[in-house]
């Protein structure tokens, strides 16, 4: 594999990846961990660029970026005063988890090294055309209209639930 | 017709008693339960008397399966001979005119009702023993007939006498009735069956075993049901019971002295004779002669009315036994008839006299006690009351005959029924008809005697004699006691009146069957025929039978229908001789003309004697018995029956209870409290020891066991939902890991 | 840049997602673990959309956009159920929400 420009920068889109979800799971401070993710979350986008799923890439900025991370950051401030900033981390239950999380990943790794069809599948680099026109079309006027709708469905209930679970309770 | 006939005569006394217990049961009384019981014996007494044509010479008895056990079925039946329908009349007749007397002399009583639902109840019983086929039957009337005179002779049982008397009396029969129930066993397992008529019937066996084996068990069990009759009948030594059940009433009295409860014993008695063997009936008869002469010679002495009756019913049961005894089978029964309308007379007789005097009874009783008593008894008797602690021997004013006197005056009709009972049981000759059964039963011993030359029954014809005399004597000493002579309480005698007409009628009845009416029907030969003796082969030999003609003719009780009779005796002349052996016969005419004629001469004497001493007072009773002090003394003190009881048997069998107490205490309660004792220290420690350590602990340790691991396990609960996820996850490497290896 | 490329990277962020669940003590690092855990999977949806299906067939990345969906509506839920765990136990450590506790 030689070293392209396009390889290194998947390498580092890779990298930034990884190393701020490391950060995301380890650093004791719940903003930072947001903020952390988010840089994770670009770097999955930037992934989907890679596989050539622009719409997919953009909807993960807007979503989980401009969505989730504010809603999980709003969840940090309402629930935790400036002592409370702090994750807690008990050492027996760290060895543990990291104990039982290496076994999953060998484990994941094995499967992944030992699977004979997905080694040779490369990236011949040809460009695709643009997914959002096909993607419109399966979901509007395809097979995927009826979970186009659940989901649709989905998220009105859980709206409407979030907002009912999270309101005051009104002692009548 | 005899089924219904005699099951009518059964139901009809068992349906007033029935009525009695069942209202009874829902706390009500029939409102005159007097007339319904009553009237349920005069029907009993019309269907007895149609019976008497239903009687055929020799009946088969009409049975009916009862209950079978195992191999061995019992069965129930009737059966119905000439004696049974004599005795059902005799049954039936005197328990009538009790009932109607009950009326007047139990007036008033507060369990008036339950008195009659009694009576009735005692009838049944009786009836029932009389009609039974089999010795099952006869035991369960016996049984009964035995509870009914322990209700009835308690039946004042707020006194303690009568509560006392009650007890002796049933526990004295009690003694009897062992001894028969085993004499009953004996011959069940001997011959399988308690029936005794019919093809397997007692009788119809012993008849064919006769000469085979010795006989002495065939003696023993006759002896040992002679035992039940003896307490029954109270026959010497268990004829205490008799005098002290004076307690009763005295219509109680009656029906137990004439119908019921001692008639039972004669009855079962005769009911046996097939089976009597020599032995036996030699026992048999000396029983009833000892117990014939002591009886009599106690009543001399004796100044209570009912107790002087009460003895001479004793004897006169002795002389049953003994005519019974001495084979003369329908002399005996002959007597019991006779003997049941007259003492039946006598008692009710009596009762009539106590009931004028009862009236007043209430408020002489207090002062009487004070003089009039002691005064009589003093000069006679040297004030010897200590000793007299026996059951009944207070005797209550109005029945002490030194406090009557004179009252033929004041009650006519009960002094002349009375006379004329007491002619009949004194056997004054010919127009009595206590003569005529007597004497058979004389003519029976003494020809028994010259036939067989036998000393037994020439001793037993003396001692009979001599108790005739003696009854002659005592019976009109109570007669010139009660009703001649001068009044010798004056106040008492005021008060004395005639008895009401229900009283009266009854007695009247009763004086006109001590005339031989009735009872002519055992004169004539063709309807009473005794039945053969297993062990003589030979028919009986003493049998009285003025001629059978006599019945024939239909003159059965003309004064000149019986002379010819004795005639025809006198003569020799063979009345009923078809069957009969004529080696023995020939004593028959002279023993029956010796024994009239010397029964004539004692009966005179014991009179005269008694018309001395006690109207004429040329002779002076008090001091004859000063003169034989000892033998007064043993007279007075009924030849010391009851101390001899008291002083012997009661404190042996105190004295044995002592003993069994404390065997009792000391060594089987020794024994038990030394198992508990074991048991406690040793086996008990033992398993408790077991059942703590090894039941409890073995019980204990599983639930340790479990609540620990429970403790153990309860943590992997953290209620930690990362803990759950680690746990979920951990398991799914493992499994993935496994699946892998595999 | 081959299939293993995205499923290696894939397979560190859901471990690292794992090991945030875990072992994190705050329900928000909690949700954040499962977001990475979510994303790993959307990555692998589009990764094999692109290497094992044809060019044409982008399914794929549809289910991925669901997921992305589903996410946001966990992620509301989630926040939902931990304030109203806040409001009764003053507190969203998941260690000290125990009242299954056995």
């Amino acid at each position: 594999m030689e070293i392209t420009l396009t390889n290194l920068i998947f390498y580092g889109f890779a990298l930034l990846t990884v190393a701020s979800a490391l950060v995301v799971v380890t650093v004791r401070n719940i903003v930072h961990a947001a903020f952390s993710l988010m840089v994770t979350l670009f770097g999955v986008a930037g992934l989907y660029v890679f596989l050539q799923a622009d719409f997919l890439a953009a909807t993960q900025v807007i979503v989980y970026v401009g969505g989730i991370l504010v809603l999980i950051l709003f969840g940090v401030m309402m629930t935790s005063g400036r002592l409370e900033m702090r994750i807690h981390i008990e050492r027996g239950q760290l060895l543990l988890g990291g104990v039982i999380t290496l076994a999953l990943l060998m484990l994941l790794l094995t499967v992944i090294a030992n699977t004979p069809i997905w080694k040779n599948l490369t990236d011949d680099g040809t460009a695709l055309p643009p997914t959002t026109e096909r993607i419109g079309e399966l979901i509007l006027n395809g097979p995927f209209l009826l979970p186009f709708e659940v989901v649709s469905v989905l998220l009105l209930v859980a709206l409407i639930g979030a907002a009912l679970i999270s309101r005051k309770e009104v002692r009548d | 017709m005899v089924i219904p006939l005699i099951s009518l005569i059964l139901l009809c006394p068992l349906a007033a008693f029935a009525i009695f217990g069942l209202l009874g049961l829902a706390k009500r009384s029939f409102p005159r339960q007097d007339y319904l019981s009553t009237a349920a014996m005069l029907i009993a007494l019309g269907c007895s008397l149609l019976l008497l044509q239903e009687v055929v010479p020799d009946p088969e008895p009409h049975t009916l399966k009862w209950l079978s056990l195992g191999s061995v079925t019992f069965s129930m039946g009737f059966y119905l001979d000439s004696v049974t329908a004599i005795m059902l009349i005799v049954v039936t007749l005197v328990s009538s005119l009790v009932h109607i007397f009950s009326m007047g002399y139990m007036h008033g009583d507060p369990r008036y009702p339950r008195f009659f639902a009694f009576l009735s109840l005692f009838s049944f019983s009786m009836l029932f023993l009389v009609v039974s086929d089999n010795l099952l039957g006869i035991y369960i009337g016996w049984e009964l007939v035995g509870l009914c005179s322990y209700l009835l002779i308690g039946f004042w049982f707020e006194k303690d006498s009568a509560a006392n008397a009650c007890k002796k009396a049933f526990l004295t029969t009690r003694v009897g009735d062992v001894g028969m129930f085993i004499g009953m066993m004996m011959l069940f397992t001997k011959f399988d069956t308690l029936s005794l008529y019919g093809e397997g019937g007692i009788f119809a066996q012993a008849a064919s075993q006769l000469n085979t084996g010795d006989m002495v068990w065939l003696s023993v069990a006759g002896v040992l049901i002679f035992c039940g009759a003896v307490g029954k009948s109270a026959q010497v030594p268990l004829h205490t019971w008799l005098p002290d059940a004076m307690e009763g009433p005295t219509p109680v009295s009656a029906l137990i002295h004439a119908a019921t409860m001692v008639a039972a014993g004669v009855y079962l008695t005769a009911r046996m004779f097939p089976i009597l063997t020599e032995t036996s009936s030699l026992v048999i008869a000396y029983v009833g002669g000892i117990t014939a002469i002591v009886a009599a010679t106690i009543a001399i002495v004796r100044f209570d009315i009912k107790r002087v009756l009460a003895y001479s019913t004793v004897s006169q049961l002795g002389y049953m036994m003994l005519g019974i005894g001495a084979g003369s089978y329908v002399a005996g029964l002959f007597h019991l008839t006779t003997h049941a309308f007259f003492k039946a007379l006598l008692f009710l007789g009596s009762g009539s006299v106590i009931h004028a005097f009862h009236a007043m009874h209430a408020h002489a009783h207090d002062d009487e006690h004070g003089h009039g008593d002691d005064d009589a008894h003093a000069h006679e008797h040297d004030g010897n009351h200590a000793s007299e602690h026996v059951i009944g021997s207070e005797i209550p004013p109005d029945q002490d005959m030194r406090n009557m006197g004179g009252l033929r005056h004041k009650m006519p009709i009960t002094f002349l029924t009375m006379l004329i009972a007491t002619l009949s049981i004194s056997g004054v000759p010919f127009i009595f008809s206590g003569f005529w059964s007597k004497d058979a039963i004389l003519g029976g011993v003494l020809g028994r005697a010259m036939e067989w030359n036998s000393v037994h029954h020439y001793l037993l014809f003396g001692i009979a004699l001599f108790a005739a005399g003696i009854t002659a004597f005592y019976m009109f000493r109570l007669i010139f006691m009660t009703f001649f002579g001068e009044p010798r309480n004056q106040e008492m005698h005021d008060m004395a009146h005639e008895s009401p007409k229900t009283m009266t009628v009854p007695l009247i009845v009763l004086a006109v069957l001590s005339f031989p009416v009735v009872n002519t029907l055992w004169f004539n030969a063709d309807y009473v025929t005794p039945p053969e003796q297993a062990h003589l082969h030979a028919p009986e030999h003493a049998y009285v039978s003025p001629d059978s003609k006599v019945g024939e003719a239909g003159l059965p009780f003309s004064l000149f229908g019986i002379s010819e009779a004795v005639a025809a005796e006198e003569a020799g002349h063979d009345t009923h001789g078809a069957h009969a052996d004529d080696a023995h016969h020939g004593h028959h005419g002279p023993a029956h003309t010796i024994a009239m004629v010397l029964s004539i001469i004692v009966a005179g004497l014991g009179i005269l004697l008694s018309w001395l001493f006690y109207h004429k007072r040329s002779l002076s009773a008090a001091s004859v018995a000063t003169t034989f002090r000892p033998i007064y003394n043993v007279l007075w003190h009924k030849y010391y029956f009851d101390e001899f009881y008291d002083g012997v048997l009661v404190a042996l069998t105190v004295w044995k209870s002592r003993l069994f107490a404390q065997f009792d205490g000391t060594i089987v309660d020794g024994i038990v409290n030394g198992v508990g004792k074991v048991t406690r220290d040793f086996l008990a420690v033992f398993v408790g020891v077991f059942d703590n350590r090894i039941v409890d602990g073995l019980v204990n340790q599983v639930a340790q066991v479990t609540w620990s691991i429970g403790g153990r396990v309860r943590r992997i609960q953290t209620g930690a939902i990362q803990t759950y996820l680690f746990v979920v996850l951990a398991g799914i490497v493992l499994l993935i890991l496994i699946f892998r290896a595999l | 840049m081959t299939l293993q490329h995205y499923l290696v990277i894939s397979a560190i962020l859901f471990t690292l997602g794992i090991f945030a669940v875990l072992t994190r003590r705050n329900a928000i690092s909690i949700l954040m673990g499962i977001e990475l855990i979510l994303n790993s999977c959307n990555l692998n949806f589009a990764a094999f959309s692109r290497f094992m299906t044809p060019p044409e067939d982008i399914s794929g990345q549809v289910i991925a956009i669901f997921g992305i969906v589903l996410a946001a509506a966990e992620a509301a839920v989630f926040l939902a159920i931990i304030l109203a765990i806040y409001r009764e136990f003053g507190s969203i450590r998941p260690n000290e929400v125990d009242t299954l506790k056995g």
